[in-house]
């Protein structure tokens, strides 16, 4: 069974909102929801430079956001992801405030949080998250982590890519190689 | 994002009960409701092109239950080699935008429209067309156009009604760009192996926003395989911010900088000797011109180091020929300066120098597509009419060079005015929001006795239309056989409905065909847009089931490193141009000042610079939701100032500035960053819509154009849309 993860390099981002507006269109959001962002980072020294984060729900192996969820609705798939079983999710709100990197969504017209689950459906049948195929710098690796092979861990292994705030102990499936 | 209420907290609390029990089933439950959302029926792919901007993008795009639901990047297609950008995904919404035209309407007061039937509506246009060429001349009609893959069939029309004022929006954009390179190489777009290059150098050119999806691909894999790229821009643009080295420059000034490139590498001996020697003309003429463009006379007007100019001109010599710098376009270019002109001319020598000319990494000559023709004898062409454009483009004695058929967009509302002009036809443009001094455009369009908009919304332009003839939108029409595809083979590809028109609109094609027989010009137009397609496919051997059904076919015909062909008179790299020495032009590049200038001793006087967004077009996609959320979001319409000019104003970063000239005044958010050249403020374009009939859009941000006077470049026409200066205040709250 892969466990699934994602590289994001963001040497190459150019903040083209390209991948939020395929993940809107491949699950349906409304144009005020949406699975991911893009931050800017500015710094002047040594010499001034502005960089792209893309941000996604980082699919913590430990993630706070399951451990308060009070249904169940939020659990780990078999490959690793982090899901929201919108049948069960009572959109309490409790993940919203215990993700620590703020990346879950409230979907009004559901009544329930949701966020990325990696297009798993999409993956499952053989695709790629659109995220990562739209992408016109290639951005985004998406792939099996357990894999020594896979393009992602020869990836990881090569730059050094860490998770946002390793610090926390949440342990990441997102990888960030930083400009 | 919105976050959760009290009151579904409130909620949880008597529900969570069940949740134990549901913990342990979730999984499987999950698993099902994926399945479930997976195998929703009626799941339908067109292959198609997008519109969302020029590129016309090849993608395939998937409806569910007959509703559109996105798209996806057709991989083998050379232009977006599977890709797609924000706009090409946002815009597939816009067929459900609730600003649509739903019908022909004619105007029947300021801002106020009644329906009318296709019938009724060519019947009049027609008995008003015949009247205006019968008392001014059929030169005083006009068509003005962002030129779709059909605008051949616009341009016949215009002919066929003996007009040749057929108007694109190049004197607005990329004029200077196209005929720099033109006269140079022969060719007005040559491309860059960015794939196989070592280092590319970008001036200017931001492709970070200015989007272009396969030149950003292999840039990508470029970079990947250790290839470096430079950019030099006033501002730290998104393709800074991928590349390895920003160069900050005083706006205007990059031509300084790149005479002082080709200065050392002339005078170093830098240069590819054989390839000079063996493909280019005028060398030692132009040497001897640079020869005083030193990288010490060059810092002074560009603040660059002169230490930076020197590296960077080893940098590329030290590449060559595996190294390239970008052909170019907005930012310096363009249509942005007196200079873009000599700019281009110079940047187009500098890779003569180089030797890259077809060479792997280096510039080359995409391979071209030559489509079939109507049979003349079964379809008679209209005779084009020989004289000059109403604006003097083509006209030996004032613009020669500005070619007929894209003419001066921004000439449109003085001839107007001076009665020169009196019908147009409006065909996907939008002239009152992206021609600069938006009063005088106003006045001129509103001077005409017929103007007929094309438009899918009432745009500015189309509000002061006296009819709409709305054409579909471009995912619910079929369209003829386009080319563009083609980048290093040759390709062809198609766009085709995905679904049936929502409201009562039609393709141009077949607005043209119907409105020409009112027009008395339906001798031109006796053939169905499948006649055309199949004409143009004829030679190729592939039918149009055939492309229908893949939407992008390669025909081979791949491009190879070799000898370069050059197009100029001289069947050489000119230096020295053949072409403008015939018409008296200034034939080797040289110095040349910008028009305008900020006052160095006002700290209220600054240049404007503008520049694309990646999300935007012009500003026809911001009346939709998706894109505009993501300027929200960011705030993206702030205006960038420099802090040490920020703080002697006394402006702080998201406070509101009053930016104003003789032409206009607006109101503006600062974003104080170091990311911007001191002598200017950087405003995004794509912004400012003040139609009341684009709802999402309208009053939102503001355009450069509300401050741009109405310039004409001396030799080419242009806009010249960075020479504007303007004044910068606090705004009093």
């Amino acid at each position: 069974m892969p466990r699934y993860g994602m590289a994001i390099d963001t040497t190459k981002c150019i903040g083209c909102h390209s991948c939020r507006i395929a993940c809107q269109n491949q699950n349906g959001l409304d144009y005020k929801e949406t699975y991911n962002w893009i931050n800017t980072r500015e710094r002047a020294y040594p010499s001034f430079h502005k960089e792209y984060i893309p941000l996604q729900c980082n699919h913590c192996e430990n993630a706070p956001c399951q451990s308060v969820c009070p249904t169940g609705a939020t659990f780990t798939s078999k490959e690793g992801v982090v899901l929201v079983n919108p049948e069960t999710c009572v959109g309490c709100g409790d993940c919203v405030e215990a993700c620590p990197y703020k990346m879950r969504v409230v979907r009004e017209e559901l009544g329930i949080v949701d966020k990325c689950g990696f297009c798993i459906e999409l993956v499952r049948d053989g695709g790629t998250p659109p995220c990562v195929t739209t992408c016109p710098t290639q951005v985004r690796i998406f792939g099996d982590l357990d894999d020594p092979e896979s393009v992602i861990s020869k990836f990881i292994a090569k730059t050094g890519a860490q998770p946002l705030q390793p610090e926390l102990g949440t342990n990441p499936k997102i990888f960030y190689k930083r400009s | 994002m919105t976050k959760p209420g009290m009151s579904r907290r409130k909620f949880l609390i008597g529900s969570a009960v069940g949740g134990a029990s549901i913990l342990a089933s979730g999984y499987l439950s999950f698993d099902a409701w994926a399945s479930a959302k997976n195998n929703v029926q009626d799941i339908r792919v067109t292959p198609t092109l997008c519109d969302g901007c020029s590129n016309w993008c090849a993608i395939n795009v998937f409806t569910k239950g007959g509703r559109i639901w996105k798209a996806e990047g057709i991989p083998i297609a050379g232009i977006n080699q599977g890709r797609v950008c924000a706009k090409g995904h946002a815009l597939l919404h816009e067929v459900y935008n609730k600003d649509r035209v739903k019908s022909p309407l004619k105007r029947v007061g300021p801002d106020r429209f009644e329906p009318i039937s296709w019938e009724q509506a060519y019947k009049e246009i027609g008995e008003k067309v015949r009247t205006i060429k019968e008392k001014h001349g059929p030169e005083s009609l006009f068509l003005v156009q962002y030129p779709e893959g059909n605008s051949a069939l616009t341009n016949r029309f215009i002919n066929a009604l003996g007009s040749q004022n057929a108007f694109s929006h190049a004197s607005t954009c990329f004029l200077p760009r196209n005929i720099g390179w033109w006269t140079t190489t022969g060719y007005a777009k040559p491309d860059q192996d960015i794939e196989h290059t070592k280092l590319g150098l970008f001036i200017g050119r931001n492709l970070g926003a200015g989007l272009q999806l396969r030149q950003l691909s292999d840039l990508s894999k470029a970079k990947d395989r250790g290839a470096k790229f430079v950019v030099v821009d006033p501002r730290f643009s998104e393709m800074a911010a991928f590349a390895d080295q920003w160069i900050q420059i005083r706006p205007g000034s990059d031509l300084a900088l790149t005479l002082a490139i080709a200065n050392v590498i002339i005078a170093e001996n830098l240069y590819q000797k054989e390839f000079v020697e063996k493909y280019t003309e005028g060398f030692d003429e132009w040497a001897d011109k640079v020869k005083g463009y030193t990288p010490e006379w060059a810092q002074q007007r560009t603040d660059v180091p002169t230490k930076v100019i020197r590296k960077l001109a080893h940098d590329l010599a030290e590449a060559a020929p595996r190294v390239f710098a970008h052909r170019g376009y907005h930012g310096a270019m363009g249509t942005q300066y007196k200079n873009s002109f000599q700019l281009v001319r110079t940047i187009g020598c500098i890779n003569g120098l180089l030797g890259n000319f077809n060479q792997k990494g280096g510039m080359f000559f995409a391979p071209k597509v030559k489509l079939g023709k109507l049979d003349p004898q079964k379809y008679p062409s209209p005779t084009v009419p020989e004289d000059p454009m109403a604006d003097g483009s083509g006209d030996p004695e004032k613009y020669p060079l500005t070619p007929v058929g894209q003419g001066l967009t921004h000439a449109i509302p003085e001839l107007a005015i001076q009665g020169k002009l009196k019908a147009g036809f409006v065909y996907h443009n939008n002239p009152l929001r992206t021609c600069p001094n938006p009063a005088r455009v106003i006045e001129g369009y509103g001077k005409l006795d017929l103007l007929v908009s094309f438009d899918y919304v009432l745009s500015e332009t189309a509000s002061l239309a006296h009819y709409i003839l709305p054409e579909s939108y471009y995912l619910e029409r079929d369209d003829v056989v386009h080319t563009n595809q083609s980048y290093q083979s040759k390709q062809i590809s198609i766009r085709q409905a995905v679904i049936e028109p929502l409201y009562d609109t039609k393709p141009m094609v077949v607005i043209l065909i119907e409105l020409a027989q009112h027009l008395g010009i339906g001798e031109y137009f006796n053939w169905t847009l499948e006649d055309y397609n199949q004409a143009s496919l004829a030679p190729l051997g592939v039918t149009l089931e055939r492309l229908k059904k893949e939407g992008v076919v390669d025909l081979g015909g791949k491009w190879k490193p070799g000898e370069p062909e050059f197009k100029t008179p001289s069947g050489k790299l000119e230096f020295v141009s053949s072409t403008l020495k015939d018409y008296n032009m200034h034939p080797i590049p040289e110095w040349e000042e910008t028009l305008t200038s900020p006052d160095p001793n006002d700290p209220h006087s600054f240049r404007l610079i503008h520049g694309k967004q990646a999300h935007l077009t012009h500003t026809r996609s911001i009346n939709q939701e998706y894109l505009k959320e993501i300027s929200v979001l960011n705030d993206m319409t702030r205006v960038w100032i420099h802090p040490v000019r920020a703080k002697a104003l006394n402006i702080k970063d998201g406070e509101s500035m009053i930016i104003s000239n003789a032409v206009g005044k607006g109101r503006a958010t600062a974003m104080v960053t170091e990311g911007i050249h001191k002598d200017c403020v950087f405003l995004p374009s794509g912004y400012g819509v003040f139609s009341r009939n684009l709802r999402t859009a309208f009053g939102f941000g503001i355009s450069y154009n509300d401050f741009l006077p109405t310039y004409f470049d001396p030799m080419l026409g242009h806009c010249m849309s960075n020479e504007i200066i303007v004044r910068i205040e606090k705004a009093m709250t």
